[in-house]
């Protein structure tokens, strides 16, 4: 059986965004079906602004340079590498009427969907994570 | 080893190289060898995970001053 990977993201800052999608890229690149579903702060991770400028944990800001010298893909490209290489992404509505967000504030290619639209997804996931 | 193709991936980050090789293999013909060069040290056991999971057969590696090679042949 093919593998599916069925991931939420409810943390919105900047490490949790390469946790999600650096676990989301590896799992599509190795073939896999990949759905990630984005609620509360996790919504950061894909608006259209907040994605490019996400922060640092309190107290890890001298880790930036850090990155740079690991020459790690900034979070945009990851995003649309994800999406690339087919990586659904479902945001969630409820926190989007919450936080007075409409569709056009996030990135393109993405899905609305409540909780029930990512249980089905994940339904016959084998892999489950959730950050 | 003779490769068919040849990706350089040296000086990029996880999860890159596997990203690159996965977009590489996809213009190889059944059967083909494709050689990737990598300077990721996570790449030495992604490359065999990722071999693992998409049935591609690692067919070979080395390591050798901070470049890890490996030879893979499409499924």
């Amino acid at each position: 059986m093919a593998t599916k990977v069925a991931i939420i993201a409810a943390n919105g800052g900047m490490f949790d965004a390469y946790k999600v999608f650096n676990i989301a890229t590896a799992a599509a690149a190795s073939d896999a079906e990949v759905g990630i579903f984005f609620t509360f702060e996790g919504l950061n991770l894909i608006h259209k602004q907040a994605h490019h400028q996400l922060p640092m944990p309190a107290g890890a800001e001298h880790f930036a340079e850090g990155f740079q010298k690991a020459n790690v893909p900034s979070i945009p490209e990851l995003v649309s590498m994800a999406q690339e290489l087919g990586v659904k992404i479902i945001a969630c509505q409820m926190t989007m009427d919450v936080m007075n967000l409409k569709e056009e504030d996030f990135i393109d290619g993405i899905e609305v969907g409540g909780a029930a639209t990512f249980i089905d997804f994940a339904k016959d996931a084998n892999i489950s994570l959730s950050f | 080893m003779n490769a068919d193709k040849v990706l350089d991936a040296k000086g990029l980050a996880c999860p890159m190289p596997i990203v690159r090789t996965k977009k590489a293999i996809e213009e190889l013909e059944s059967g083909q060898i494709l050689e990737v060069q990598t300077t990721d040290k996570g790449s030495q056991k992604d490359m065999t995970g990722w071999a693992n999971s998409t049935g591609h057969q690692l067919v070979d590696s080395k390591a050798e001053e901070g470049t890890y090679t490996f030879w893979i042949k499409k499924k």
